[in-house]
């Protein structure tokens, strides 16, 4: 990228590159009125796999997340639930009372800021202030060593 | 060419629509934000003239590729009304002056009551950027955007911080959101964040569009010739150059486009013979002139001319002490070290890197540290070059203090892309990557992260990467030290099986 009216490139050479395998991350999310803020990994996986229904209030739990097959839940299936994106589809068909599927992070997020209870997983830039950020083993999405980052 | 290298941020801009009152009330902008259809981000100053002169730079900075003459301009508007915080607050961002980057983000946010709520949200949504509290600038990024979403300035501005944090796939999301297809500036822009993601029909479009919108001006030409290149299709990229050069001969970052494009070619003498065309027509500011020597250099590099490498570069190392630019001498001998095949005087580079930064003469603290993060970085890679896991473990331990005290996105690349390499020579795999992962934007970190993927099993993330490492086409000395040599592998049977699977596309 040049300009003519750039003024000068203070690290020279540092390398700038654009690049399309930018590390993804994911944020959990809760709508405003649950009291958790933070997870642990095993804990949300529990979650995920419907395994844990109800938060500790009582609250019943309802999961939202984004088509298996898509990019950002690919990084989930991978990092979390250990799952393909074929059993993950055949999990969320078997567990429609508990899992819900939106079609995107907008979606997700109009579900759980207005769902007692929902969780979901969206994409750190579609954050807005409608819902809460959870951590997960006591770290944010842009904390070193977050679960859910990567390609 | 896509404006601005330098800032992380860019223009931000607000136009307001007609009959707007000079100071907006708080019940004007709640009527605003009712309808997001037409509403615009209000932009609050108790001086018309202000105003006037902000819309203008702004329009200038962003549509017409006039960046030094916005700068003035704002300068001027915010001596009009010092209490402007959505003016300092552009010029803050349009700035190419770090300082005065950071002075003018600091007076807007202390104007910011000045403001209206929503110019309050857009302000502190940088200042929490620049603080690195990343979700809450993003939350506020997003909450300005829903309020706005088809206003041109503030679809500028959102779609350039999300390219800064390299995400284009959102950036192009906002872009059609928006409904805007007459600003040039957003469509160059946009063309570009098409190319990064290698979807370059795309990208093409929009270059016609950018064309066709300005005609007479050597930009879009200059811009196309780049997305050109970075596609593989080369001989286009050279013509769409020198069409730049014929609307306006003075278009210098054009005539060093050719050079480059000539050098990715694998046509050294003509690359050199056009950089020589370069440095002879124009005078150049000592930064760039430093660059596109520095790309020059990297001609001998290409053809494994090692003599004549360390030559081009210890002329540029002894041009930069003599202009008492320590930051530029120290890159230069940096990269020196990382050319170089013997570590030992890779590491007598190092040295000298190292020796300029702490001269530190007419360099910013901040580009002192980030080049020193380079270093400590080179010097990681040269002990497990040389098998000295020691020497490895101690610089990468000054890097990560560095890491944790700075605050700085590039010294915490470089940290990630060195705890990468040693991660990776230790067999780590899967820690590697959550390291590798943070550099991708480097081909180092990329050729490992892709052996590391495929180590894992990770075939789809190998195959992936390899083909960002293969096709990539950016003439900058790490691509010339990996890329071309990958490429080797990947079509030959002398390599490992990892870069078999990438695919060469033009």
């Amino acid at each position: 990228m040049t300009n003519r009216r750039l003024a000068l490139v203070l690290l020279l050479s540092v390398v700038i590159l654009p690049c399309a395998v930018q590390a993804k991350q994911l944020a959990i999310v809760t709508d405003k009125a649950t009291s958790a803020s933070n997870l642990t990994a095993s804990e949300l996986v529990k979650i995920f796999t419907a395994h844990s229904r109800t938060w500790p209030d009582g609250k019943a739990i309802t999961v939202v997340m984004k088509d298996p097959s898509s990019a950002d839940m690919q990084l989930v299936l991978r990092k979390l639930l250990n799952m393909t994106p074929e059993q993950a589809h055949a999990f969320v068909l078997a567990h429609r009372d508990a899992i819900m599927v939106a079609d995107s992070d907008d979606a997700v997020l109009r579900f759980v800021s207005t769902s007692p209870g929902a969780i979901g997983v969206v994409d750190l830039y579609s954050l807005t202030q409608d819902v809460n950020v959870l951590k997960i083993d006591g770290k944010l999405p842009v904390e070193q060593g977050y679960l859910l980052r990567g390609n | 060419m896509i404006r601005n290298i330098i800032t992380s941020l860019a223009v931000l801009g607000l136009l307001l629509a007609a009959g707007v009152a000079q100071q907006t009330a708080p019940q004007q902008v709640a009527s605003q934000q009712a309808n997001p259809l037409t509403a615009v981000l209000p932009l609050t100053t108790k001086s018309p003239e202000a105003r006037r002169l902000v819309q203008e730079a702004l329009d200038l900075y962003l549509d017409r590729v006039e960046q030094e003459q916005a700068i003035d301009i704002l300068r001027k508007a915010v001596q009009v009304d010092p209490d402007f915080a959505m003016g300092h607050e552009y010029l803050a961002q349009i700035s190419l002056d770090s300082a005065e980057q950071v002075s003018e983000q600091e007076k807007a946010f202390a104007a910011r009551s000045h403001a209206s709520a929503s110019e309050q949200m857009v302000i502190e949504w940088y200042q929490d950027a620049a603080d690195h509290k990343l979700i809450s600038a993003i939350t506020k990024m997003n909450d300005v955007l829903n309020q706005y979403p088809h206003d041109k300035w503030v679809v500028w501005m959102t779609t350039w911080w999300l390219q800064n944090q390299a995400q284009y796939e959102r950036v192009i999301a906002v872009y059609e959101k928006s409904g805007i297809t007459d600003s040039p500036g957003l469509i160059n822009n946009i063309g570009y964040n098409y190319a990064y993601l290698r979807q370059f029909d795309k990208a093409f479009a929009m270059m016609d569009k950018y064309v066709a919108l300005l005609p007479n001006d050597s930009n879009p030409q200059d811009s196309y010739a780049e997305i050109l290149r970075l596609a593989g299709r080369f001989n286009q990229s050279i013509e769409h150059y020198r069409a730049s050069l014929v609307i306006n001969p003075e278009f210098y970052s054009s005539q060093f486009g050719i050079a480059d494009t000539y050098s990715l070619m694998g046509d050294q003498a003509r690359a050199r013979k056009e950089y020589e065309i370069g440095f002879q027509k124009f005078s150049l500011p000592e930064l760039q002139q430093v660059l596109w020597k520095t790309r020059e250099a990297a001609t001998y590099v290409r053809e494994g001319d090692n003599d004549g490498a360390e030559h081009a570069f210890q002329t540029i190392a002894d041009y930069a002490h003599s202009r008492h630019n320590s930051q530029a001498e120290a890159d230069t001998y940096r990269q020196m070290a990382i050319c170089e095949q013997n570590p030992k005087q890779a590491l007598v580079f190092l040295g000298q890197a190292e020796a300029a930064t702490q001269e530190g003469k007419n360099a910013l603290r901040i580009a002192i540290s980030q080049e020193l993060a380079q270093i400590l970085r080179a010097r990681v890679e040269v002990a497990l070059k040389m098998g000295n896991k020691e020497m490895a473990n101690s610089n990468l331990a000054r890097l990560s203090d560095m890491s944790e005290t700075a605050n700085d996105k590039l010294i915490e690349v470089a940290y990630h892309g060195a705890t990468g390499a040693v991660l990776f020579s230790e067999r780590k795999y899967d820690q590697a990557i959550s390291h590798l992962e943070e550099d991708t934007n480097n081909p180092f970190s990329l050729k490992l992260l892709a052996a590391a993927y495929q180590k894992i099993g990770y075939s789809a993330g190998a195959k992936r990467t390899n083909d960002t490492l293969t096709n990539l086409n950016d003439p900058t000395l790490e691509q010339a030290l990996i890329v071309p040599a990958f490429r080797k592998c990947s079509e030959g049977a002398s390599c490992g099986g990892n870069a078999k699977s990438a695919s060469l596309k033009k």
